[in-house]
């Protein structure tokens, strides 16, 4: 009887997590249809500036959306509408309570490159 | 209309729950695995599973936040797929184990006890490792 009721315990253990995990992986589809890597619209023309580019998707697309749309709480990046030097500037010190500060983690070169990528966005 | 960020906010409120009950309920189990006192076994026991109980149910509310919150988002890049990496693992073992604790309600043998205590060390490591990428993405962006 013990044992039977092991068995049972340990086969609703392996149920409950497929189940769990599979429920949000399907949560995650309804919100988000390419959310398996299956792109289902074109991603927007960009043209290419590689390092700039390389830096954005490490750094800023987990919050601005690989595309740079915007995701979630990060915001839209596409037609900024101030100067390359706020931009940088806002690269460097971040933004209290919304964005990090990546003076720490880029040199000059590289907010300059990711400038320069983000001003191809349009 | 809900403000988007309404959804980080829950992510950052929700998951903290899980993450402290799950270390607590490692802890108490470890305490009911070592102690030669049958009381004190069977009080860090019970304590173990309403904490693990709790802390698995509390681990929905943060997956559920966090897939709202990343538009759908199961991997991504760089912190937030290291995050993912830990996340997902320690989601199955916490649903898994507190399933197991609330089936199998009869005092567990000595090796079903080792085997628990195993995986529930390697479920908080886990969700400490989600944890710390989670803070990784708020501090380093």
């Amino acid at each position: 009887m013990k044992m039977a009721l092991e068995t049972h315990a340990l086969l609703l253990s392996f149920i409950v997590p497929v189940i769990s995990i599979g429920s949000a992986f399907a949560v995650a589809i309804a919100i988000a249809p390419g959310a398996l890597g299956v792109q289902q619209t074109e991603p927007p023309p960009i043209r290419p500036t590689p390092a700039g580019r390389a830096l954005f998707v490490q750094s800023c697309a987990h919050c601005h959306g690989d595309d740079a749309k915007g995701s979630g709480d990060g915001s839209d990046l596409y037609g900024l509408r101030i100067s390359n030097a706020r931009i940088a500037t806002v690269i460097r010190q971040g933004i209290h309570g919304e964005m990090p500060s990546f003076a720490k983690k880029y040199s000059a070169t590289d907010i300059a490159a990711l400038t320069t990528y983000l001003r191809t966005l349009r | 209309m809900i403000e988007p960020s309404i959804w980080a906010k829950l992510h950052g409120a929700s998951t903290h729950f899980p993450i402290a009950l799950m270390l607590v309920s490692a802890l108490c189990d470890g305490v009911s695995f070592f102690s030669k006192d049958a009381g004190r076994r069977r009080n860090s026991r019970s304590v173990g599973t309403v904490t693990m109980v709790l802390g698995a149910l509390g681990s929905y509310a943060a997956v559920l936040t966090g897939l709202v919150m990343t538009k759908g988002l199961i991997w991504g890049h760089a912190a937030l797929l290291h995050h993912h990496q830990f996340v997902w693992p320690a989601f199955a073992l916490m649903t898994g184990l507190a399933t197991w604790r609330m089936a199998a309600r009869a005092e567990p043998s000595r090796k079903s006890a080792t085997i628990y205590l195993v995986l529930m060390i390697l479920s908080a490591a886990l969700v400490s490792g989600a944890g710390y990428w989670g803070g990784e993405l708020l501090s380093e962006g």
